[in-house]
């Protein structure tokens, strides 16, 4: 009797693994799509200017290479409504604390796009006393961007990256 | 301080706020405010977010080495920080840089002061909830970005004024390019006096706001757009001429107001001198080498030199103190935004909140130069 109850469940247990897989097939695959592409046209950065790279990114937002676009603004206001933060240029030893409380505050799902030499390994700071070697022993990064600082396109190009990465991710979490 | 006796900051009254460093009127900067309502009552700027080490880094790279990391600090007006520089390594050498390389210094310089200017204008203009400056002042800085990238090479960070002269000669294309790019922006710069200083919306934000008065200018030690919008007339490349600027004509233009409006127009003022200066250098142009011949590891004489020179924001200075090594002893940058920011305390005081991105960004306050 034992026997035939496991098999019942079993049984049970493969209808409703089917089950999932078509609701996977007709909903989640349908929905992850649409959340995450809602996600990749409106990233809006925090406004955390770090370094010299924060210049770049003006005349990103500027007429000529025009960031809005690809639905990015230069500045907003809250933090807690934006998805993206962009770490432009050096981080000291004072504003690390403040940029892994920034990125703490943000609402999930949030990306990180490293902007420069120096958010990457230090750039040509690498021998201060007072600069972080990169910032991924802080916060998690999503794209690179090199360049020191980079021109305004190559950081549409990271933005546009991160905008494939996100548009490919896996989960409905956006990650 | 009466203020301090007449408001506690421990009382209920008073609020305590910090504006920034993650603030998008305050950039890589902080500013402690005690508010009383609306109203800022006390402020104590926090500076050091970009703190880099600059003149320990200075100390042990060569003369040479020292450009790129240089002109980081102030990478919109990235010629003009290493000017004086440039001036104060040729002086300890003894070096006598060709009359070429002089007036390419000068011409760089300004272009870099406009880039520098625009940037300042586009941004004040956002501050204030004009949409179009910043729409066209960004546009049309890229014009001088790409004039200077075609003499330089680069976008932003020319590394292009070094000890013994400039890098590299002008290209021909480029003398024409400038003369053509000055005439377009002459009557670029009537569109921005008619569509933002003369613009209503703009007076009401600005005029009468952070008034700043000259003996307060004095005192507190302003140097550049902000004292010269004060009634002070100070201008280094006036008062004690350097480079090719003893053979060109130009203006200090001055204002008296003292207020964010005047201290934004010195700016536009400052950019007509600017584009005189740069027709007048690309037609006067001599020609000869551009620079001397340096070792890539030049010694430099035992001795200590003090030099200074005109950058956008105001009076750029180094302090150069040589050993007889290849690498200096000593470099000390005094650089014009750590003396605006001595006046922003000042100005912070019985103003609404409303209105501290505009006296705060019309200091022309670069804190990553600040900070060095």
């Amino acid at each position: 009797m034992v026997v035939a109850q496991q098999q019942k469940t079993g049984a049970f247990q493969v209808l409703v693994g089917k089950i999932d897989d078509v609701l996977q097939y007709a909903i989640g695959d349908p929905m992850r799509y649409l959340a995450n592409w809602g996600r990749l046209y409106s990233l809006w950065p925090v406004h955390l200017e770090t370094a010299c790279c924060s210049v770049e990114v003006g005349a990103a937002a500027g007429a000529r290479f025009d960031m809005e676009r690809f639905g990015t603004l230069e500045a907003f206001g809250s933090l807690r409504a934006c998805d993206l933060i962009i770490v432009m240029g050096t981080v000291t030893r004072k504003l690390a604390p403040r940029l892994k409380l920034v990125y703490d505050q943000m609402a999930e799902p949030k990306w990180v796009i490293a902007m420069g030499a120096c958010s990457i390994t230090g750039g040509l700071y690498f021998d201060s006393y007072n600069v972080l070697r990169g910032i991924d022993d802080i916060i998690p990064v999503d794209v690179y961007v090199p360049g020191c600082p980079p021109r305004a396109e190559a950081f549409l190009q990271g933005l546009v990256l991160l905008q494939e990465k996100i548009r490919k991710a896996p989960s409905l979490s956006g990650r | 301080m009466t203020l301090e006796s007449e408001f506690s900051p421990d009382s209920d009254r008073i609020m305590s706020v910090s504006l920034g460093p993650q603030h998008p009127g305050a950039g890589h900067f902080r500013v402690r405010l005690w508010l009383d309502g609306d109203y800022v009552v006390r402020s104590e700027p926090d500076a050091g977010y970009v703190h880099r080490g600059e003149e320990k880094m200075g100390e042990y790279r060569n003369y040479i080495q020292n450009v790129p990391h240089l002109e980081r600090p102030v990478i919109l007006d990235s010629s003009n920080i290493l000017f004086p520089y440039a001036t104060g390594v040729d002086e300890l050498m003894n070096s006598k840089v060709p009359a070429r390389g002089q007036y390419l210094r000068v011409i760089m310089s300004e272009i870099n002061r406009i880039i520098s200017h625009m940037y300042f204008i586009a941004i004040q203009g956002y501050f204030q909830g004009h949409t179009t400056m910043i729409a066209w002042g960004m546009g049309d800085r890229d014009l001088w970005i790409d004039l200077a990238e075609r003499i330089a090479g680069a976008r932003v960070t020319f590394a292009y004024i070094i000890p013994g002269g400039v890098r590299n000669d002008i290209p021909e294309f480029a003398i024409e390019k400038g003369l053509k790019t000055c005439d377009w922006f002459d009557k670029r710069m009537d569109e921005y006096e008619k569509i933002y200083f003369e613009n209503p919306m703009v007076h009401q934000r600005s005029d009468h706001i952070g008034v700043l008065s000259r003996e307060d200018a004095i005192a507190y030690g302003a140097t550049g757009t902000v004292a010269r919008a004060s009634g002070l007339k100070v201008d280094v490349r006036k008062d004690e001429p350097y480079s090719a600027y003893p053979d060109l004509e130009f203006e200090t233009p001055v204002m008296t107001q003292g207020d964010a409006w005047a201290r934004t127009y010195v700016a536009l003022l400052d950019m007509r001198e600017a584009v005189k200066i740069i027709r007048q250098a690309l037609k006067k142009l001599p020609s000869g080498p551009v620079r001397l011949k340096l070792g890539p590891q030049p010694r430099v004489p035992a001795g200590e030199v003090y030099s200074r020179t005109e950058a956008a924001r105001g009076e750029m200075s180094y302090h150069i103190i040589s050993d007889g090594s290849p690498r200096p002893y000593r470099l000390k940058i005094g650089v014009p935004s750590a003396k605006n920011l001595r006046v922003l305390p000042h100005l912070l005081r019985d103003v609404h909140v409303a209105d501290i991105p505009v006296i705060y960004w019309g200091l022309n306050y670069w804190p990553v130069e600040s900070d060095r």
